[in-house]
């Protein structure tokens, strides 16, 4: 549905985005991911039609971005950076004057307006004028604008800025409705969005892709590893040799916790190996306690680091320390099934 | 059909936000009160057309008759020309120049709509903002033509606004390019005030240099096009004249907005 190939584009000298490639499959959501200045907004307002790319091609539901510049905006909603909304209207006013612009037909115009009210949750406002409206609503006015004419692909560029979390979710929600329908572009800084959202990721820095893959394999494959934080209290001497000898162990770091008689374990798994069932049981039989278990596991943001940081020429593959050892209570990254403590 | 559509909505939203907007009002008011003080001391002051009549007939010498309506448009309408002139630059300041400020143009340029038009939506929603603005005046002006002894042809008057109406089009159009190279309305309004008062200049530049000169710039002149057709000369020539600064300026606003997406940074 989208494919870019080997775009670049140049601001005088200076590259915003250099030999970028992608492509997005119909009914896909990809998530577009880097640091603020990377290149994402550069990325999505060339394929949004608004700017000239000075290099390489840009084509969206089989036309060109450039060449064929009204097929194309025919054919996609687009939420800038900033929402475009005019300060005087009332947000149905708005909706309505963007759905004659897109092309929506006179009879269906009510109605997309009003299916774009219903689904970013508008009705309430329908009729207040948008400077009265909070950061929230404004998003939402923004988001309704790029979905009112029901485009086949969707660029959203950082579209749940300035949302509460409830709002956040919800707009989540929204784009994954959407998705199977329409093709969607979405960026963002946030990770968490990413995993959320999106089946494909794309981490742009510096103007270059440096990764696309689904976010779940990106942080396989990338970081690798899976571990384990574990509470235990009692007999610990030895306890480091015994668990570095399970197979599937990389290393152990043991640290005690503060204001506690209990020790902290960090211990780093191989990929794909699972000895949580050994390290209970070895430290079970070593006459410890186990207090508590969980499962960590590197999040985007792990992926995200690796790959945007330039200070550590460390492949990513063998860098041991995903999870910081200074850290004096166990990590609590908000994977779900993360959370499976196993107390004695 | 698309086009039509396109400069429909884009002419609704121009016009409505023009109604909306507390400046306009002021203009609006302005732009009455002057109009009318003006008429009140063109017509009935000590110096005003009806007294300046009545002593050229008390004085008994011999003169040709005057048409007093006809004498009052010529002057009022001169007059109503340069008030025009000065309140197109507080309309046309943000045609673009907003859309810049509340990155709206964002909008139009990734929307299936032209960038002329675009322009030709917005000049339209000025225009007749503008035209609206003239009503009162129109009210006045039919109270006292209906009060003259012979009765007025309709097509003097009605050249002389359709003049009007167009030296405010053509200005309000160049003044629209003007407001596309700035995100600030101030700056627009001085840049399209300087530009009225270059074109109001050029004529009397033109009577310094002489001929050739003289006469070709008289041919492009906004203002001396306005004289002829206040007057209720009908010239093919001024119409023509009229459409091309029009056209001028929809033409460079939409190739200005084209290069606004080139030097974005």
């Amino acid at each position: 549905m989208i494919e870019v190939e080997h775009l670049s584009k140049r601001y005088g000298p200076h590259p915003a985005i250099d030999d970028v490639c992608f492509t997005v499959e119909p009914g896909e959501i990809l998530g577009f991911l880097g640091p603020n200045g990377a290149g994402k907004t550069t990325t999505m307002r060339i394929l949004s039609g608004y700017l000239p790319a000075t290099a390489g091609t840009a084509r969206v539901a089989g036309y060109d971005v450039h060449s064929q510049s009204m097929a194309v905006r025919q054919r996609i909603g687009y939420l800038p950076e900033t929402p475009p909304l005019y300060e005087d209207m009332t947000v149905r006013g708005y909706l309505f004057f963007v759905a004659r612009l897109k092309g929506v037909s006179a009879g269906d115009r009510a109605a997309q307006v009003d299916l774009a009210m219903a689904q970013c949750n508008l009705e309430t406002e329908q009729d207040t004028l948008i400077c009265r409206l909070s950061k929230g609503f404004r998003q939402r006015v923004g988001l309704a604008q790029a979905i009112v004419h029901n485009p086949p692909v969707i660029i959203l560029d950082e579209p749940t800025v300035g949302l509460d979390p409830r709002q956040i979710i919800e707009v989540r929600h929204l784009i994954k409705g959407l998705a199977g329908n329409h093709t969607i572009i979405l960026s963002t800084h946030i990770l968490p969005e990413v995993s959320m959202t999106c089946d494909r990721v794309a981490i742009i820095n510096h103007g270059k892709i440096v990764a696309t893959d689904t976010p779940d394999t990106l942080m396989e494959a990338l970081v690798g590893s899976l571990g384990y934080a574990v509470e235990v209290s009692g007999a610990t001497q030895l306890l480091t040799q015994k668990l570095n000898a399970i197979a599937g162990v990389r290393d152990v770091q043991l640290s005690p916790l503060p204001d506690s008689a209990r020790m902290l374990l960090h211990i780093n798994c191989h990929g794909h190996s699972e000895p949580g069932a050994a390290i209970a049981s070895t430290i079970i039989k070593s006459g410890g306690q186990l207090h508590a278990m969980q499962r960590t596991r590197p999040t985007l943001e792990d992926v995200f680091l690796e790959l945007t940081t330039e200070e550590e020429p460390i492949p990513p593959v063998e860098d041991p320390e995903p999870i910081p050892d200074e850290e004096p209570i166990p990590p609590t990254e908000p994977t779900p099934e993360a959370a499976n403590p196993e107390p004695k | 059909m698309t086009i039509f559509v396109n400069i429909l909505a884009i002419f609704r939203k121009e016009l409505q936000s023009y109604f909306l907007s507390p400046l306009a009002y002021v203009v609006a008011g302005v732009f009455w009160l002057l109009s009318g003080i003006v008429f009140v001391y063109l017509l009935l002051s000590d110096q005003g057309i009806i007294q300046e009549v009545a002593l050229s007939e008390q004085s008994g010498i011999p003169m040709p008759p005057v048409d007093v309506p006809y004498l009052f448009l010529l002057r009022y309408l001169g007059i109503i020309g340069s008030l025009t002139s000065f309140i197109v630059p507080l309309l046309s300041m943000g045609l673009y120049a907003e859309e810049r400020k509340a990155h709206t143009l964002e909008l139009l340029a990734t929307s299936p709509v032209y960038n002329w038009v675009v322009a030709l939506g917005k000049l339209a929603g000025v225009v007749v903002f503008y035209i609206t603005l003239l009503m009162p005046m129109l009210v006045l002006e039919f109270v006292a033509f209906a009060a003259a002894d012979r009765p007025v042809p309709p097509a003097v008057p009605l050249l002389a606004h359709l003049a009007l109406i167009l030296l405010a089009t053509a200005l309000l159009s160049l003044g629209m390019f003007l407001s596309t190279l700035t995100s600030s309305t101030i700056i627009a309004a001085i840049l399209t005030f300087t530009l009225v008062i270059a074109l109001a200049m050029v004529d009397l530049v033109a009577e310094q240099l002489g001929q050739p000169f003289e006469t070709a710039i008289a041919h492009l002149s906004l203002i001396k096009h306005y004289d002829t057709m206040v007057q209720g000369v009908f010239d093919s020539s001024s119409l023509f004249v009229f459409a091309s600064y029009i056209i001028l300026g929809i033409f460079l606003t939409a190739q200005s907005i084209e290069l606004l997406r080139f030097q974005r940074s």
